[in-house]
């Protein structure tokens, strides 16, 4: 989200979020199914194979936006709870 | 050059599977592979590569069972982060499938029987515990009563462990058909203290005249009246003219026929006309052995004869000596001959081996060398050491290792059946329960769970079937042809098997024996059904804590 327009690989989103391959691609298969997110293929150097990479469509961003926002007061009132005080 | 390896095994398990994957999903199986050099360290690259193929594997899966399933539609119930409803529903559709498909065997009469079998122990520890020895008679005793059937109740007579209700429904089968008055015969062998026996002898005897069965079970009732009875006395039976009466009378008795050709025949018309097709009660039942008792007797009015032929020939008499021996031989040929059962052909065999060897003795002393030999090699053929008539007798095409092993096989898959039963009654509640609005939260946090639970018991649930359909049909066929065309070819291997089932798994049978006989006997659920519930316990208790650990995990870790 800090960088929306940025291309991002599989892996690294996988380490970013700590998603295994199982959980991290149905995600994706399905957020690209629903025109929330646009891959492109992207030349590596020659012998490896080409790397997919990922980023949210303009629908995608404006959900994940809304998403967060639905998150953030919840995570804001869970937050005494956690404090020792 | 293990880390090369694992590479090589990650890319090749990725390729597989975008080889079977569908060709809409192929390219998110390439673009998993194409991450796969980047991902660091040999393990995690194996991890990532199974992960990816786990994904194509189930989406190859859904579009098999769901064809189109990946067609826009909704955003499925549970949002874009949640588990595909196509793959539920395939999971469901698989799970459903299992289910159908296992309990569509039930409809199959093998599979019937070979579940009865298979819960047999099981059966066995709660019928002691509710001492009711045999239901299936008794049910069956009552139809054949308000049929007025009397081979029905003849077949019943013939296998009750009651002396009593024995007795009552072969009077009553003999009353109805006096062609059954055989049927005397064989419950008076196995049940020779009743007070009937004295009648039901001197009616055999008049029908019957040359038969030494009959003296037989006379000189047990004898026995039994006056060595076995509440007044104990310290005289042996042999002691008892009467006693020795009756077994000189079989001695010389022409004939020899225990009528188990009879009930193997009534067998057959009675499982038939009732569909009473309970293997252990009809099969392992029909050949109703020699008891003990005739054999013991028998033995000891043998020695007998031997001891007094030898105090005839010391005295200088060897002809009336070995007469005497003759006699012994002689009835032991009739056994073995005439005798069906491998009791009979041991008790034949034991007495002929005797006589030979006295006969041996005898001729020893007079030193005739060339009969002594004849009469030792006798004596060694008929050496019940050497003979293996005792139990089961005949030939087995699978042999007992094969038995042992498919009885097992059998067992298990029949208790995996309920195990997998009960699971999936399980999780199906809790998802029945995590469905409603109202759910708790940690029911409704438990579903993934319980469908994974459902699905995997299914798949349990009917490859425990399809193991135990095919490990019993051999015996199916075996049990049929011998009930239904009286090919008693293979029965010996359907006993085999049957001895072995009643054991539960891990318990030899001939432990099993003795623990089920003192269960039986003192009426006292003992080591086996500690055993065996402390297992099961343990299992459940396990089971629990598994599940309780996770939830309570799952709870703490969405915990406010």
């Amino acid at each position: 989200m800090a960088r929306p327009s940025d291309w991002r690989y599989g892996y690294e989103l996988s380490r970013e979020t700590g998603l295994k391959s199982g959980t991290l691609y149905p995600i994706l298969m399905r957020l690209e199914k629903y025109s929330m997110l646009e891959a492109c293929w992207v030349a590596t150097e020659e012998g490896v194979p080409p790397r997919h990479t990922y980023r949210l469509t303009p629908n995608g961003l404006e959900l994940a936006r809304t998403k967060l926002a639905e998150a953030r007061p919840r995570s804001m009132v869970r937050q005494p709870a956690f404090c020792n005080g | 050059m293990l880390e090369t390896q694992l590479r090589q095994a990650a890319t090749v398990l990725l390729e597989s599977a975008i080889r079977i994957a569908p060709p809409d999903s192929r390219d998110w199986g390439r673009a998993m592979m194409g991450e796969l050099p980047y991902v660091e360290g040999s393990w995690a690259g194996t991890l990532w590569a199974l992960g990816g193929s786990s994904v194509l594997a189930k989406q190859a899966l859904a579009s098999l069972i769901i064809p189109g399933h990946r067609g826009k539609g909704i955003v499925p119930d549970g949002g874009l982060f949640a588990k595909s409803a196509t793959l539920r529903k395939a999971a469901l559709a698989i799970g459903a499938a299992c289910v159908l498909v296992a309990f569509l065997f039930f409809a199959a009469p093998p599979f019937r029987q070979a579940f009865r079998v298979a819960l047999t122990p099981w059966y066995h520890m709660f019928q002691i515990a509710s001492r009711n020895p045999e239901p299936g008679f008794k049910t069956l005793a009552g139809r054949a009563e308000q049929r007025h059937d009397p081979e029905g109740l003849a077949f019943c007579a013939v296998r009750m462990q009651d002396p009593r209700e024995s007795a009552r429904l072969a009077e009553e089968a003999v009353r109805l058909d006096p062609n059954l008055l055989w049927v005397y015969a064989v419950v008076a062998l196995r049940h020779p203290g009743l007070s009937e026996t004295g009648p039901w002898v001197e009616r055999l005897e008049r029908w019957d005249a040359q038969n030494a069965l009959f003296h037989l079970i006379t000189a047990e009732s004898i026995e039994q009246a006056h060595f076995r009875g509440p007044e104990l006395t310290a005289r042996a039976p042999e002691q008892y003219p009467a006693w020795q009466s009756a077994m000189a009378a079989a001695f010389q008795s022409p004939t020899f026929d225990d009528y188990f050709d009879r009930v193997a025949q009534l067998n057959r018309r009675v499982v038939r006309r009732y569909s009473f097709y309970d293997p252990y009660e009809v099969e392992s039942r029909e050949q109703i052995d020699l008891p003990l008792h005739a054999f013991q007797n028998s033995e000891r009015f043998a020695q007998l004869l031997l001891d007094s032929g030898a105090a005839l020939e010391a005295r200088g008499d060897r002809k009336g000596g070995r007469d005497k021996y003759w006699t012994v031989a002689r009835f032991g040929q009739l056994i073995d001959s005439q005798g069906r059962t491998g009791a009979e052909h041991g008790m034949g065999t034991t007495l002929q081996a005797m006589a030979y060897k006295q006969f041996q003795g005898s001729f020893t002393e007079e030193g005739k060398k060339a009969e002594a030999a004849l009469f030792a090699y006798l004596a060694a053929k008929f050496d019940p050491g050497k003979r293996e008539h005792f139990g089961v007798a005949g030939d087995s095409a699978f042999g007992e290792e094969t038995s042992e092993r498919n009885a097992a096989v059998v067992q298990i898959s029949g208790l995996m059946i309920l195990v997998f039963c009960g699971l999936m009654f399980i999780a199906t509640a809790i998802l029945i329960a995590g469905s409603r609005r109202r759910a708790p939260l940690a029911a409704k946090r438990a579903k993934p769970v319980a469908i994974m639970v459902v699905l995997s018991s299914a798949v349990g649930l009917l490859f425990s079937s399809i193991t135990l359909y095919l490990t019993y049909r051999p015996y199916w066929y075996i049990f049929q042809s011998a009930i239904l065309n009286g090919d008693r070819v293979e029965t010996n291997d359907f006993r085999y098997f049957l001895n072995f089932t009643p054991a539960l798994p891990g318990v030899s049978p001939r432990g099993y024996h003795v623990l089920v006989n003192a269960l039986l006997y003192s009426g006292s659920p003992s080591f086996l059904f500690y055993v065996w519930t402390g297992v099961t316990l343990l299992g459940v208790i396990g089971l629990a804590l598994i599940l309780l650990r996770r939830f309570l995990g799952r709870a703490h870790n969405h915990a406010p």
